[in-house]
């Protein structure tokens, strides 16, 4: 029961790129059977460039799943952008998890949402001291323990992957400067995937990161954002023990 | 505050390393480039850009956020224009 997941996170469109693309997106169909966003949509977050992503992303013939990222929650309009992607056909991902069955009966399972920072194992904030700090670092807990949630109740799909904006892991982080880490990443999220078991971690948000990375439970990791990867999505084929078979 | 002193507060406050971090601010918070990711370096009267955008507009717009916030400062705008290829090969996982 295999399964080709195209990915890309990072477009961040807007009117000056309108139309290019939809262009890149032409025979998607053939590469693959569902298409995963990882965020960051737009650039400013405002309804008019949610439009535009309604537009680029809608009506594909492979079903589209997608998170926000940081831009699109820039204008206060994240709730208008997410129902304008829901109206277009787009499945928005808000810490919780959806289901795409194929024609074949291949059930993928797509947990997620967001995500946020925090930093590290050893290297990270914590929920002490001053209550911007505290609801800094309880904002990503809070975000965790929905995915756990979330990834549980996915008992009956061949496959799973947790669909983020920020990173689980460091190493997915190579490239970026040391010193923001924390605002790249937690790795609260990769716990979930970890404790409840993925077969792939997408995200995106560091631009100047590395593609392949894995959680410390051993979790392929995977950076799809638009810089990183320089091609219009990659496609992860899930269940092709047999290199042949994708 | 003589004018020496009041001088000598100006250009410290204008060091290099804050005047990096304020165009940083700017690219990231001005609407016309909402831009995160960009290095800003400053050596001298230069001020140097890097790192990739989606469109040659947006980095165009990037010459001109930097240098309002930079007066004084010679812009050199390296940041490239991302090349967005096709899908490419799948990985198997
Ligand atoms: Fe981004
Ligand atoms: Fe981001």
């Amino acid at each position: 029961m295999k399964i080709r997941v195209a990915a890309v996170g990072d477009v961040h469109l807007g009117e000056d790129i309108r139309g290019r693309y939809r262009e890149k997106l032409q025979g998607i169909e053939e590469h693959a059977d569902v298409l995963l966003l990882a965020g960051d949509l737009t650039r400013h977050g405002t309804p008019a460039e949610g439009r535009i992503v309604a537009e680029e992303f809608g009506g594909l013939p492979v079903p589209v799943v997608t998170v926000l990222g940081n831009h699109d929650y820039h204008s206060d309009a994240e709730d208008e952008i997410g129902a304008m992607l829901d109206d277009a056909g787009i499945h928005v991902l808000r810490d919780d998890a959806t289901v795409i069955s194929l024609d074949d009966g291949t059930r993928l399972g797509v947990a997620g949402g967001k995500g946020f920072g925090g930093g590290f194992a050893g290297k990270c904030a914590s929920e002490f001291g001053e209550p911007q700090m505290k609801s800094f670092v309880g904002h990503t807990r809070e975000i965790a323990e929905r995915w756990h949630k979330a990834l549980k109740g996915l008992d009956d799909v061949d496959h799973r992957v947790v669909l983020s904006h920020y990173s689980p892991t460091k190493d997915t982080l190579a490239g970026e400067p040391l010193e923001i880490y924390p605002f790249l990443g937690s790795y609260l999220l990769a716990e979930a995937a970890d404790a409840e078991g993925a077969d792939l971690f997408l995200h995106g948000h560091a631009h100047h990161g590395t593609e392949k990375g894995v959680t410390p439970g051993g979790v392929r990791v995977r950076n799809v954002a638009l810089p990183v990867l320089g091609r219009a999505y990659a496609v992860y084929c899930l269940g092709g023990e047999d290199p042949e078979s994708c | 505050m003589s004018d020496e002193a009041r001088q000598q507060a100006a250009s410290s406050h204008d060091a290099p390393h804050y005047v990096a971090a304020r165009v940083q601010q700017a690219l990231a918070e001005d609407e016309r480039t909402s831009e995160l990711g960009v290095r800003v370096d400053v050596r001298g009267d230069d001020l140097y850009l890097r790192g990739q955008v989606e469109c040659a507009e947006r980095r165009a717009r990037m010459t001109d956020v930097a240098g309002e916030n930079a007066p004084g400062l010679k812009v050199h705008n390296e940041v490239t224009v991302m090349e967005v290829r096709g899908p490419g090969e799948e990985e198997t996982l």
